[in-house]
């Protein structure tokens, strides 16, 4: 579970694909040659049928379509286009011989962007294309703030692990899941040990740094499919589908040791910090709900921390729990 | 002397085409090669679509040629292409049939025009 990338990564461009759609050979060699020379990627389709097969595809988002073409013209094309659910705009030049004003507003009320009458001024084409660029990156470029827009949305922005609503979305989607599927699921709720005292001791900004690194060092020792989410201050809580208790202890005594041993670079030097984390699990013929299963993480939590802290510990409930706590040398 | 876009007495205006595909002679004789296969398969369409009095088809390659020799430039033929579109949009067979003989009279003066001033 690798946090969102804060900042956007700069790709080199790529050739906007247009599609022409021309039933004139010499119309559309021209066009072609042209285009490629601007350097634009074509798609050749020599009459409708072929561009609405082009068109449909989600990366041509270009097109210049001739009107009258064999079998589908470039105004019913126009229609189709808008009429179905693309993920992204298709921007349309259509191009014809026709020029009065009321084939203009037929075209355009069809739903092409832009109209060219032939023959084509080249010059004319070009900067027409550009404006078709324009739009397309434009929409790429809201597109991609609307994404990282979500991700943030989702996460927490002190650790980028995922935020409170998300992790108690994927346990009540997994209990369900685990339900249908008749396969436990577990869960553990952790904090940092004395994190109060550093907090006092160092400073809130050594406690932040801190709570980064136990996220870091949380998210490399989970398997792929394990959510880890900030449950609120200091308390970190980790989904585990498809696990079972005791899988879920011995996950929680990696974290444990993985923290304990870990120095953690701060102002002034470097500290270390241990966990108590708490444990629970939901077998599917127990139907526990989300809020029972976070109070029996919170109670085997509550256990760890009254028995010393730096351990994992269960549910009183469980037979396992009887069998005392995993702490360091005492975990076998 | 550069022949005028609307000039009947030469059959290619050659540096109006010539300018519209960027100057290169090269992709011009390309294209009229590309032209020249299309008007043969066009040529034979319309002369079944006359014998047979299909106008749409009459219509639909006058308009069709109409469009590729204005791209060329050869106002001959895009003149004789306009009128066996009409023709087939007037239901007209005596003017299609002109027309089509209009059309391969200009295609065959073109064709000596490029044999005896080529690019």
């Amino acid at each position: 579970m690798k946090p969102p990338a804060t900042a956007k990564k700069k790709s080199p461009k790529k050739p906007v694909k247009v599609l022409i759609a021309e039933d004139d050979p010499v119309c559309s060699r021209i066009l072609d040659k042209r285009l490629r020379q601007w350097g634009y990627q074509t798609l050749l389709a020599k009459n409708g049928s072929e561009a609405w097969r082009a068109l449909q595809k989600p990366g041509q988002r270009v097109a210049l379509l001739d009107w009258l073409m064999p079998k589908i013209t470039g105004v019913e094309l126009c229609r189709r286009i808008r009429q179905i659910s693309k993920p992204k705009y298709t921007y349309i030049i259509l191009l014809t011989a026709k020029n009065k004003p009321q084939d203009v507003i037929k075209g355009l009320q069809a739903g092409a962007d832009d109209y060219m009458t032939k023959p084509v001024n080249f010059l004319e084409l070009q900067a027409r294309l550009q404006t078709g660029r324009r739009i397309i990156q434009l929409e790429d470029h809201l597109l991609e703030t609307q994404k990282r827009l979500y991700e943030l949305s989702m996460r927490d922005n002190l650790t980028a692990l995922w935020n409170r609503a998300m992790i108690l979305r994927f346990l009540e989607e997994e209990l369900a899941q685990g339900a249908r599927e008749k396969s436990p699921t577990s869960a553990i709720m952790l904090d940092v040990d004395e994190l109060k005292m550093i907090n006092d001791t160092y400073g809130h900004l050594v406690g932040d740094a801190v709570l980064r690194s136990v996220a870091d060092s949380l998210t490399g020792n989970v398997r792929i499919y394990d959510k880890i989410g900030r449950y609120g201050g200091d308390e970190i809580f980790i989904v585990l589908p498809n696990c079972t208790l005791r899988s879920a202890q011995k996950i929680a005594e990696r974290l444990r040791a993985a923290c304990a041993k870990k120095k953690i670079r701060v102002a002034g030097g470097r500290i270390s910090v241990t966990l108590s984390l708490g444990c629970a699990s939901a077998e599917p013929k127990d139907r526990l709900s989300v809020d029972r299963l976070i109070w029996a993480c919170d109670r085997a939590l509550y256990q760890a921390k009254r028995w010393g802290r730096n351990r994992v510990a269960i549910p009183d409930h469980s037979p396992e729990f009887r069998k005392g706590t995993s702490h360091g040398k005492q975990a076998k | 002397m550069e022949n005028k876009p609307n000039d009947f007495s030469l059959p290619l205006n050659r540096a109006e085409a010539l300018e519209r595909i960027g100057g290169d002679p090269e992709f011009l004789q390309e294209l009229l090669g590309i032209y020249f296969e299309d008007f043969l398969l066009k040529a034979k369409q319309l002369r079944c679509a006359v014998s047979e009095k299909s106008f749409p088809a009459i219509q639909d390659l006058g308009h069709s040629l109409k469009g590729s020799s204005a791209n060329l430039s050869l106002p001959g033929l895009q003149k004789a292409a306009l009128n066996l579109e009409m023709a087939g949009r007037e239901k007209d067979l005596q003017k299609a049939k002109d027309s089509l003989a209009s059309l391969e009279k200009e295609f065959e003066r073109l064709k000596k025009f490029l044999v005896q001033s080529p690019a």
